[in-house]
């Protein structure tokens, strides 16, 4: 099939998806309403911290708060198109995952057109009111240059974050419970983002610049925007955001489509 | 010329043994062991394009592992399959577009979604024709029925409305091969004779090759002319099912729990095959007995407070194929 055929399907099998979401309007409602609330916690209880200290680090509340955007707004990206891949366990389980695999298109694309998370647009529409809010009171100059490089940053954290929940996803092709391994890994990671990564140990810098490289999910790129220096790296490693996004993604699809070859030969 | 050759597979499965209680989960996280299943063991046949063929088996005998490995979804651990020239499970996604896919127990279709928005995904999916799409739509309602419940949304349809669309729904892009693992299960008598019309009339207009999976005996008598029968993953018979059915389908069981007088059973046309306290098993062919005959004998001695009579059931016909042994070529044509 080519190219423009998938991205044509793509947006068929989503809208159906949302469609479907839709049914339940109430649970529907209550998801935007919840994620929302959410996120307005997060940034109180960060409000509160700054508060006392002011500053952490080198990095001010609108600095920090900025930072969280930019984490939350990847994100938001990152769970609408791959969040349903941490499911990908349940359909092992119930082997309603051969449907995927009994039809002419690529398994990987298939499974992720069946859910679009629309209810994600609440923390999306909250992020883009946080950006507004935090480029005003830092005055930042939003030059042509800067909010390219802003977009391709999103457009990194997407692909970082989403390649994360993919090779998790993965996992249940050999363990087939895979689900835990998101709480394991995903949710602290994503907490670590809310703040700089300069705060943290040095063992800890390291592995999320290099490992599960998280740091250039906000934080490198946002050293980039707002002028700041990356303490212990170079000055210039925020622009290698977009990079690191398309890499760590092709390995998490590669991994993906080799659990998949382990699930044909081993069954479940 | 043959649509699907499979030659010697087999497919092995790798299963963690479970130890009981906490003490023994807890030694299995961190010492595993595995025993070696042989879900399919060196089973081998040919289908012709056409065919209508009833791949039966008791639960666990290799059927939905076959038919996994048939569709692409499963690679055998050895042996060679080619289902119209393409290896399934090298050229998986060349293979869909030839096949047709009914499990029974699982929807294809969009659950939340009213029943004719999982056909227009579908027809997007496969790439069929908008022209090719109307044709098909048209022909399915006719035969299937579709337009009582085509806006319902699949999860308000009933279980045998709910066959119907899959059925239909793997059939749009005109597949050459339809398999259906389990299309009557948990359907009442009504809903399974009309699936089995449906199947029927879908394979006569069509031409499809239907490979059948059931353990329904009656599904594969009113459909097929020849079966397949698998058992701890071998085959223990492929032919016509006239010779099958002659054989055994005509024995029937008679149950009775009789009173209790001192007196022995004394029956001419039927065998006492068990006995459990006042509960007699008493196999008889329909063609030399009748049941209503057999029950007169009793009557004559033993007063009868209960009775069944039982058809065969595949396990029973499988057991009686290893006592008397069956030959494996049928002996009348199957095509």
């Amino acid at each position: 099939m080519r190219i423009l055929s998938y991205i044509q399907l793509y947006f068929r099998l989503v809208s159906a998806g949302i469609r479907a979401q839709m049914q339940y309007r109430f649970a529907f409602i209550m998801r935007i309403v919840g994620m929302l609330t959410a996120y307005a916690g997060t940034a109180t209880t960060m409000w509160v911290v700054l508060y006392r200290f002011d500053a952490l680090g080198q990095w001010n509340y609108y600095e920090m708060l900025f930072l969280f955007a930019l984490a939350i707004v990847s994100w938001g990206f990152c769970i609408i198109l791959f969040f349903h891949y941490i499911s990908l366990d349940t359909y092992i389980v119930n082997g309603t995952f051969d449907r995927f695999l009994v039809r002419p298109i690529n398994p990987f694309f298939h499974f992720m057109s069946m859910r679009f998370d629309v209810a994600s647009f609440g923390q999306f529409i909250f992020s883009i009111v946080v950006f507004l809010w935090v480029s005003v009171a830092l005055s930042i100059d939003w030059r042509l240059s800067k909010l390219l490089f802003l977009l391709a940053s999103i457009v990194g954290g997407v692909l970082i974050q989403g390649g994360m929940l993919v090779m998790i996803s993965a996992l249940a092709f050999w363990t087939t419970k895979s689900n835990w391994f998101y709480w394991v890994v995903m949710f602290p990671a994503r907490n670590l983002n809310n703040y700089p990564l300069s705060i943290y140990p040095k063992v800890v810098q390291w592995i999320a610049a290099f490992v599960v490289p998280f740091g250039f999910v906000n934080y490198f790129p946002a050293t980039v925007i707002l002028d700041k220096t990356p303490v212990g790296f170079p000055a210039y490693i925020g622009y290698f955001s977009p990079l690191v996004g398309l890499i760590f993604f092709t390995i998490a699809y590669a991994i993906w489509m080799l659990g998949l070859r382990r699930y044909k030969s081993a069954g479940s | 010329m043959a649509i699907i050759e499979v030659e010697h597979i087999r497919k092995e499965f790798k299963i963690a043994k479970r130890e009981t209680g906490i003490a023994g989960a807890l030694k299995s996280i961190f010492n595993r062991k595995f025993t070696i299943k042989e879900a399919v063991q060196d089973i081998s046949f040919t289908i012709e394009k056409g065919e209508m063929v009833g791949y039966i088996g008791p639960n666990g005998a290799g059927k939905s592992t076959t038919i996994k490995i048939l569709t692409g979804i499963l690679v055998p651990t050895s042996g060679k399959v080619l289902v119209n020239g393409i290896v399934p499970y090298e050229n998986r996604q060349q293979n869909a577009k030839n096949i047709g896919v009914v499990f029974g127990q699982r929807t294809q279709l969009w659950w939340d979604l009213p029943t004719i928005e999982s056909f227009e995904l579908l027809k997007e999916i496969y790439q069929v024709s908008d022209k090719r799409y109307k044709e098909n739509m048209d022909t399915f309602t006719e035969i299937l029925g579709l337009d009582e419940f085509i806006n319902t949304p699949v999860r308000q349809l009933s279980l045998g409305q709910r066959m119907r669309a899959d059925i239909a729904a793997s059939l749009l892009h005109d597949p050459e091969i339809l398999y259906l693992d389990e299309p009557t299960i948990g359907l009442d008598v009504v809903a399974k004779e009309k699936m089995r019309q449906f199947i029927q009339e879908i394979n006569r207009i069509r031409q499809v090759t239907v490979i059948l999976t059931t353990h329904d005996m009656e599904d594969i008598e009113k459909l097929c002319k020849r079966m397949i029968l698998i058992d701890h993953g071998q085959k223990v018979y492929d032919g016509a099912i006239d010779t099958v059915k002659n054989r055994f389908g005509k024995m029937r069981t008679l149950v009775v729990d009789v009173e209790e007088n001192g007196k022995d059973l004394v029956l001419s046309g039927g065998e006492l095959i068990r006995v459990e306290g006042n509960r007699k098993w008493i196999r008889f062919n329909r063609d030399e007995i009748s049941a209503s005959q057999l029950i007169a004998q009793i009557t004559s001695t033993h007063n009868i407070t209960d009775l069944t009579v039982e058809e065969p059931t595949i396990e029973s016909i499988i057991s009686r194929i290893y006592q008397e042994g069956l030959s494996e070529e049928a002996p009348v044509s199957v095509h």
